[in-house]
C-alpha cells in the first residue's frame, strides 16, 4: 500500500535507502552514501550497527570498580535513607488523613487501606530490608528506626480506623454475638378456658 | 427568612424521603394474586330463596346469621354480590321476602325495611320503621298483583308499598298487652290477618282491610291448649288455620273467614301415630302471595317420618306417608307444585325424590343421590330449585344445608356442582403446620411408628428412614426430570393430599383452621384449596377451643400431631381431639379421658421418646395430668417439676394466681393477685409466643453503646377495663406482670379511655373518650446499659427493675385486631399488622411505634435513624398489604415464619379469609421477580468469550514478538 510513496521518496531524496526487504530484493546493489543512516540494516541485524568497531571496543561504559573511602559514607547515607523512609512518610500520611475526613466512603477507605497495608508489608519484608542494611555499620540502629517508623505508620492507620469507627471497640459491635439467655423456668397458662 | 424556610422544607423533604425509603411495601400490578388469595363467605344460612322470576336465572339469595345478604351463582357457587351489615342484633336479618326481582328484608329486629334489586344487588329503597320488636312479615296481594308488605310487630301492624317502601297505613293492634301477636297472613283477597294468641286461653284474629287499615273483623276463638302460633300452626287452603296439638295428638282447624269453633281432628282417626316425645311440625306452602296457600301440607310425626295430607272439602285425607324421610320441602315451578323428599338410602347415601303435591305420586326420573361424607355434618335443610323442562316435566336442583353450615348444590343424578364451606366464616383459632417433605413418606410412617429400644435397633431405624428419604428424593428428582420434558400446559399443578410436599423455602404450609361449628379444615396456604375437613359432632355451641401442635413434621417417620381441647363452657368438661394436621385423620393415639373440668393447658418444650411435646392439663382441683403420659415423660416431669410454673386468670373473680408443679403432679400456689372486680375487670392477657425469637439482645445507641432489652419470656401483659362506663371516670389499665413470681413490673393507667383494647407484644390501642379518638400506646422495657446475667434468664433472680419507656400516638382509625410479624430468626425488622374495620390490613413499621422517638432531632437520634416524634400516625395507602382485597370483619390475624428470613406468612380471618406474604425488610434474601437473568448471563458469557479470545490473541502476539 505504501510502496508508491516509498518509491517516490526514494527517487526524490539524494540518498538511496533500502527500507524493507522488498526494496532490497528489487535492487541488485546499493550504495550507501551517508554513514549515519544505518537504521534499516541495524533493525535487521538486531541493534548492531554495521560499522565495524575495533577489537576490544565496547559500546557500554565500563564501571569503575575501585573502592574508595568516600563510598563507605555513601552506603551509610543510603542505608539511613532506607531506615528513615517510613518516618518521613508520616507527615504526608497525617496530611492525607486530615484531608480524607471521617466519613465512610470509598476514597477514605482506600486511603486507610493503603496506609495500613504499606507498613504491614514493610514489616513482613523486614528480613529483605535487613539484608539491604547489612553493609552498614549501624545496622541494628537503622533496623530499629525502620521498625519504629513502620510501627508508627500502622499506629496511625489504626488511629484513623478508630476515628472512622471501624474498630470493634464498643459493646454494640459485639451485640450480634450475644446468645439469647437460656430460660430457667417454663411458664404457661392463661385465662380460664 | 425565606431562605431558612426553604431550607427547613428541604430538610423535611429529605427526612420524609428517608423514612419513605425505609418502608415501602406495596404490590406491583403483576403480583396481584400471585402470593395471596382471598375467600369470601357469608355464614350460616338463615333464609334462602331461588330467583324464580326469570326461567334461566342463576341466582340464589341467602340471608345469614352473620347479617350478610348475598346472591350466589348456582353454577359455580361464587358470589354475585354481597352486603355485609352491622354485627350483632342491630344488623340481624329477621325476614327475607322475595317477589319478582325485589327482595325485601327486615333488619335489626324490625328497625329497617329494605328492598334490594336482586339482579345487580343494588338498594331500591330503605325505610326506618317505628321501634318495637318484630314478629312477622308477609307479602300481600290482590288480584294476582303483589303490591304490599305487611310487617307485624308486638303492638302495631303496618303496610308498605313494595315499589317505594312508603307506609300505606299503620294501626295499633287491639289488646296488645295481653295478646301475643305472632303471625301475619294474607290470602290475596285484600285482607290482612294478624294472628295472636293468649297462651293457654284463646286465639285472637284481627282482620284488616289492605286498602285503608280498617279493622274488618275481630274474632277470638277458644284454644286452651295453644301456646305458640309460629311453632305449631300454618294457614292452608282457603284461609284454614291449622294447628297441631302435641298433647292431644290431633289437628285443630279454624276457618278464618267464618266465625266458628275450632274443629278437632285426632291424628289417630287418620291412621297416624306420633313418635312419643316428638313435637309434630306443620309444613305448608303459599306459592304466590296473591293467592291462597295450597291445600296440601306436611306433618312431621317423628324425626324421620313425614306425612303429606290434603284438605279436601273440609276433610283431611292422607296422600302419602313418608317413612323414613329426613327432610321435605315444597317447590313450585310454573303452575305445578311438587314436594321434594330426602330419605336415607343406606349409611353413606340419601336419595331425593320429587312427588306431586296434589296426588302424592312419585314423579318418574327424579331420583337424586346425595352421598353422605362421614366428615361432613348431616343435612339440615333442603332448598329446591324446580324448573319446567321442554316436555313439561319438572326438573330440579337442590341446595342442601348441613349441620356444619356447608352448602352443597346438587344436580341430577346426584352430581355435586359446588360446595361452600360456610363454617369458615367463623374461624376460632388456627395454626400453620409445615408440610412433610413428600406425601409418600408420610404414608410410610405407619411402618416405622413402632417403638425401637436399644442402640442397634435405633441405628437400624434411623438408617432405614434415611434410606426411605433418599428413595423419595430420587423419585422426586425423576419426576422433576420427567415433567421438564413435557410441555408446560400438560403439567398440572393440582394440589391434593397425595402430592403435598414442602417447597424449597417452606413457603407453602398447611393451615389448620378450627371453626365455631366444630368443623376442622386443612387448607393449602398457597392456593387456598381445602385439602381435608373433619366435622366433630356434639360440639356445644359455646365451646372454647385451644389448638396446639404437639409434633411437627420434622420428626419423620412419626406423623405430625395436633391436639385440640374442646371445652364446654357450661359444664366445664373438656374433650381432647388428637389428629394429624396434614391428613386430618384422627390419630391412633388415644387421648386421655378427662373426667374433671379442665381449667387450662400448658405445652412444655419437653418431648417424649416419640418427639411429641408434652401437654399438661390443669383440672379444677389444680391437679395436673400429662399427655402423653408414658413413664419416660413422667420421669422427665419429675426432674423438671420445680421449674414448671403456670398461671391462671379468672376474669369473673379478678383473680390471678401462679402455681408451681410438684413432683407428684399436684401444684402449689405461689402467688396471687386480686384485681377487685367492682372497679375493673380483666379483659385479656398476652404472653410471649413460643415460636418467637428475638435476634438482637439490645439496641445500639447513637454513641454506639448498647441499651439492652428486657427480654423476659415470662412477662405477661394484662389489660383491665373499668367497670364504670361513665366517660369521665372510665379508664383502662395495663399491667405487666412476671408470670413466675407474680411481681408487677409495670403498671399504666389511661384515664378517660375505654375499650376495646387490642394488645400485641409491646403496644396497645384504645379509645380515648376525652379527645374522642383512637390512641395507640407503646411500652418498651429495657434492662439498661448492662446485662444482669447474659447466659441464663431466671425470673427468680432479677434484682433490678427494668427501665420503662412509653409513648402514645393518635391513630386515625378504629382497629379490629392486631398482630406482629414473625420471622424465622427475628433478624428482619418487625411490622405491626393491623386489621381495620374498613377491611384493610395495614402493615405498620415498628419504627413508627418507638418510644425512643425524640421530640428534638439530635445528632445521636439521627445516627440511630429515629424518626422525630409526631403525635399522628399516618396511614399510607401503600401500607395496605391486601390492596383492594377487602377482608370483611377481620377477627384475627395469624402470622407464621417461613423458611426465608425475609418472609412472613399472614392469614387474616373473619368473615373472609385472606392469605398473603409480607416482607417487612423487603426481600433481602431473594432475587427480585424481574431480575434480568438473560442480561446477566449473556454479559457473563460475553465476558467469558471475550477473555478467551483476548487471551488467545495475546498469546499469538507474544509469540510473534518472540519471533521477531
Amino acid at each position: 500500500m505504501a510502496s508508491p510513496g516509498r518509491q517516490g521518496g526514494g527517487g526524490g531524496g539524494g540518498a538511496l535507502s533500502t527500507r524493507g526487504g522488498s526494496g532490497a530484493r528489487r535492487m541488485k546493489w546499493a550504495l550507501e552514501l551517508s554513514l549515519g543512516n544505518t537504521r534499516s540494516r541495524g533493525d535487521r541485524q538486531g541493534g548492531q550497527g554495521d560499522v565495524v568497531y575495533p577489537i576490544g571496543y565496547s559500546e557500554k561504559p565500563v564501571p569503575d570498580t575501585s573502592i574508595q573511602e568516600t563510598d563507605k559514607n555513601l552506603v551509610e547515607k543510603r542505608c539511613w535513607d532506607v531506615a528513615l523512609g517510613p518516618l518521613k512518610q508520616i507527615p504526608m500520611n497525617l496530611f492525607i488523613m486530615y484531608m480524607s475526613g471521617n466519613t465512610i466512603s470509598i476514597f477514605p477507605i482506600m486511603m486507610v487501606c493503603m496506609m495500613a497495608w504499606r507498613p504491614i508489608q514493610a514489616l513482613m519484608s523486614m528480613s529483605a530490608t535487613f539484608k539491604l542494611l547489612e553493609s552498614s555499620s549501624q545496622q541494628w540502629l537503622q533496623g530499629l528506626v525502620y521498625l519504629v517508623g513502620n510501627l508508627l505508620g500502622s499506629a496511625l492507620a489504626i488511629y484513623k480506623c478508630q476515628s472512622m469507627g471501624l474498630l470493634p471497640t464498643h459493646s454494640s459491635d459485639w451485640l450480634a454475638f450475644i446468645e439469647p439467655p437460656q430460660r430457667m423456668e417454663i411458664l404457661g397458662g392463661g385465662m380460664v378456658l | 427568612p425565606k431562605a431558612t424556610t426553604a431550607m427547613a422544607k428541604l430538610i423535611l423533604l429529605c427526612l420524609k424521603f428517608v423514612t419513605l425509603c425505609g418502608s415501602i411495601g406495596a404490590v406491583f400490578e403483576d403480583q396481584v394474586g400471585k402470593f395471596d388469595w382471598r375467600q369470601q363467605y357469608v355464614g350460616k344460612v338463615r333464609f334462602s330463596h331461588f330467583d324464580t322470576h326469570v326461567q334461566s336465572s342463576k341466582k340464589v339469595l341467602v340471608a345469614t346469621e352473620n347479617n350478610v345478604f348475598a346472591a350466589l351463582n348456582t353454577r359455580t357457587g361464587d358470589l354475585f354480590w354481597r352486603h355485609v351489615d352491622k354485627t350483632g342484633p342491630e344488623g340481624s336479618i329477621d325476614a327475607l321476602l322475595q317477589h319478582g326481582q325485589d327482595a325485601v328484608l327486615v333488619v335489626g329486629n324490625g328497625r329497617l325495611l329494605r328492598s334490594w334489586d336482586i339482579n345487580v344487588g343494588g338498594l331500591n329503597w330503605e325505610i326506618v320503621l317505628d321501634s318495637g320488636s318484630f314478629q312477622a312479615a308477609c307479602l300481600s296481594g290482590q288480584q294476582d298483583n303483589v303490591k304490599h308488605v305487611a310487617v307485624l310487630k308486638k303492638t302495631v301492624i303496618s303496610l308498605h308499598y313494595l315499589s317505594n317502601g312508603h307506609q300505606k297505613w299503620i294501626e295499633n293492634l287491639p289488646e296488645s298487652e295481653t295478646v301475643d301477636y305472632q303471625a301475619v297472613y294474607s290470602g290475596g283477597n285484600g285482607e290482612v290477618y294478624a294472628l295472636g294468641v293468649v297462651p293457654h286461653s284463646h286465639i285472637a284474629i284481627v282482620v284488616y282491610s289492605a286498602d285503608d287499615g280498617e279493622i274488618i273483623k275481630q274474632v277470638s276463638v277458644e284454644a286452651p291448649w295453644l301456646s305458640n302460633i309460629q311453632g305449631s300452626c300454618a294457614v292452608i287452603s282457603q284461609g284454614m288455620l291449622t294447628c297441631v296439638d302435641p298433647a292431644a295428638v290431633s289437628l285443630y282447624m279454624l276457618d278464618l273467614h267464618a266465625e266458628s269453633q275450632m274443629t278437632q281432628v285426632p291424628l289417630q282417626s287418620l291412621g297416624l301415630e306420633v313418635v312419643p316425645g316428638f313435637r309434630p311440625v306443620l309444613v305448608s306452602t303459599q306459592p304466590n302471595p296473591a293467592q291462597q296457600p295450597l291445600s296440601e301440607f306436611f306433618v312431621q310425626l317423628g324425626p324421620e317420618n313425614y306425612v303429606l295430607l290434603q284438605l279436601n272439602n273440609g276433610q283431611i285425607v292422607t296422600l302419602r306417608d313418608f317413612k323414613p324421610a329426613m327432610l321435605v320441602s315444597f317447590v313450585t315451578a310454573g303452575e305445578k307444585t311438587v314436594a321434594a323428599v330426602m330419605s336415607p338410602k343406606n349409611k353413606t347415601a340419601c336419595s331425593i325424590n320429587l312427588f306431586s303435591a296434589e296426588t302424592g305420586r312419585r314423579l318418574l326420573d327424579t331420583t337424586m343421590i346425595y352421598s353422605l361424607d362421614p366428615n361432613v355434618g348431616k343435612p339440615e335443610k333442603l332448598y329446591v330449585q324446580a324448573f319446567l323442562k321442554k316436555d313439561d316435566a319438572v326438573g330440579y336442583r337442590v341446595m342442601v344445608h348441613s349441620e356444619d353450615h356447608a352448602l352443597s348444590f346438587l344436580q341430577q343424578p346426584g352430581r355435586v356442582m359446588w360446595t361452600r364451606e360456610e363454617a369458615l366464616s367463623d374461624v376460632v383459632t388456627m395454626e400453620m403446620v409445615d408440610l412433610p417433605l413428600t406425601g409418600t413418606q408420610a404414608e410410610l410412617e405407619g411402618e416405622f411408628g413402632k417403638k425401637a429400644d436399644g442402640l442397634m435397633s435405633m441405628v437400624l431405624k434411623r438408617l432405614s428412614s434415611q434410606l426411605i428419604l433418599l428413595q423419595a428424593w430420587i423419585a422426586h428428582l425423576w419426576k422433576l426430570f420427567y415433567d421438564a420434558r413435557k410441555p408446560r400446559s400438560q403439567v398440572k399443578n393440582d394440589v391434593t393430599i397425595e402430592n403435598l410436599s414442602r417447597d424449597e423455602f417452606n413457603l407453602q404450609k398447611m393451615m389448620v383452621m378450627v371453626t365455631a361449628s366444630g368443623k376442622l379444615f386443612g387448607i393449602d396456604s398457597k392456593t387456598g384449596s381445602i385439602l381435608w375437613k373433619h366435622y366433630l359432632e356434639d360440639v356445644p355451641s359455646n365451646a372454647a377451643f385451644k389448638l396446639m401442635v404437639q409434633r411437627t413434621t420434622a420428626h419423620f417417620p412419626h406423623p405430625p400431631q395436633c391436639s385440640l381441647i374442646i371445652k364446654d363452657k357450661d359444664t366445664g368438661l373438656a374433650t381432647l381431639h388428637v389428629f394429624n394436621p396434614i391428613f386430618g385423620k384422627k390419630s391412633h393415639v388415644t387421648p386421655p379421658a378427662l373426667p374433671q373440668p379442665i381449667l387450662q393447658s400448658l405445652m412444655l418444650p419437653l418431648m417424649d421418646q416419640d418427639y411429641a411435646k408434652v401437654l399438661l392439663l390443669v383440672d379444677d382441683q389444680y391437679k395436673v395430668s400429662a399427655f402423653p403420659s408414658t413413664k419416660n415423660v413422667l420421669q422427665q416431669l419429675q426432674e423438671m417439676a420445680s421449674s414448671i410454673f403456670f398461671f391462671l386468670i379468672d376474669s369473673s373473680q379478678g383473680r390471678l394466681s401462679g402455681y408451681r408443679l410438684r413432683t407428684d403432679l399436684s401444684t402449689e400456689l405461689i402467688w396471687e393477685v386480686v384485681i377487685p372486680t367492682e372497679v375493673q375487670k380483666i379483659v385479656s392477657v398476652k404472653g410471649k409466643r413460643p415460636n418467637e425469637h428475638v435476634h438482637s439482645q439490645g439496641r445500639v445507641m447513637g454513641d454506639r453503646s448498647v441499651l439492652y432489652k428486657y427480654l423476659n419470656p415470662n412477662l405477661l401483659a394484662l389489660v383491665t377495663e373499668s367497670t364504670d362506663q361513665h366517660q369521665e371516670r372510665s379508664f383502662i389499665g395495663i399491667i405487666l406482670i412476671d408470670g413466675v413470681t407474680g411481681r408487677i413490673i409495670h403498671e399504666a393507667v389511661q384515664r378517660k379511655a375505654k375499650g376495646p383494647v387490642h394488645v400485641v407484644k409491646n403496644g396497645y390501642e384504645y379509645w380515648s373518650t376525652k379527645s374522642r379518638r383512637n390512641e395507640f400506646s407503646v411500652i418498651e422495657l429495657y434492662e439498661g446499659m448492662e446485662l444482669y446475667n447474659s447466659t441464663v434468664f431466671s425470673s427468680l433472680d432479677r434484682p433490678h427493675a427494668p427501665q420503662v419507656l412509653q409513648q402514645s400516638y393518635i391513630f386515625p382509625s378504629a382497629i379490629s385486631t392486631m398482630e406482629a410479624t414473625l420471622t424465622e430468626k427475628g433478624i428482619t425488622s418487625r411490622h405491626l399488622l393491623i386489621g381495620l374495620p374498613s377491611g384493610g390490613i395495614l402493615s405498620l413499621p415498628k419504627m413508627f411505634l418507638d418510644p425512643r422517638r425524640p421530640e428534638m432531632v439530635s445528632e445521636q437520634s439521627r445516627e440511630e435513624n429515629l424518626i422525630p416524634y409526631a403525635p399522628e400516625l399516618l396511614i399510607r395507602t401503600e401500607w395496605f398489604i391486601n390492596y383492594n382485597q377487602t377482608v370483611s370483619r377481620v377477627r384475627g390475624i395469624y402470622t407464621a415464619p417461613s423458611g426465608l428470613e425475609s418472609t412472613c406468612l399472614v392469614v387474616a380471618y373473619g368473615l373472609d379469609i385472606y392469605q398473603t406474604r409480607v416482607y417487612p425488610s423487603k426481600q433481602f434474601d431473594v432475587l427480585k421477580d424481574d431480575y434480568d437473568y438473560m442480561l446477566i448471563s449473556s454479559v457473563l458469557f460475553a465476558l467469558f468469550f471475550a477473555t478467551m479470545i483476548s487471551k488467545r490473541l495475546a498469546e499469538v502476539k507474544l509469540l510473534n514478538r518472540a519471533w521477531r
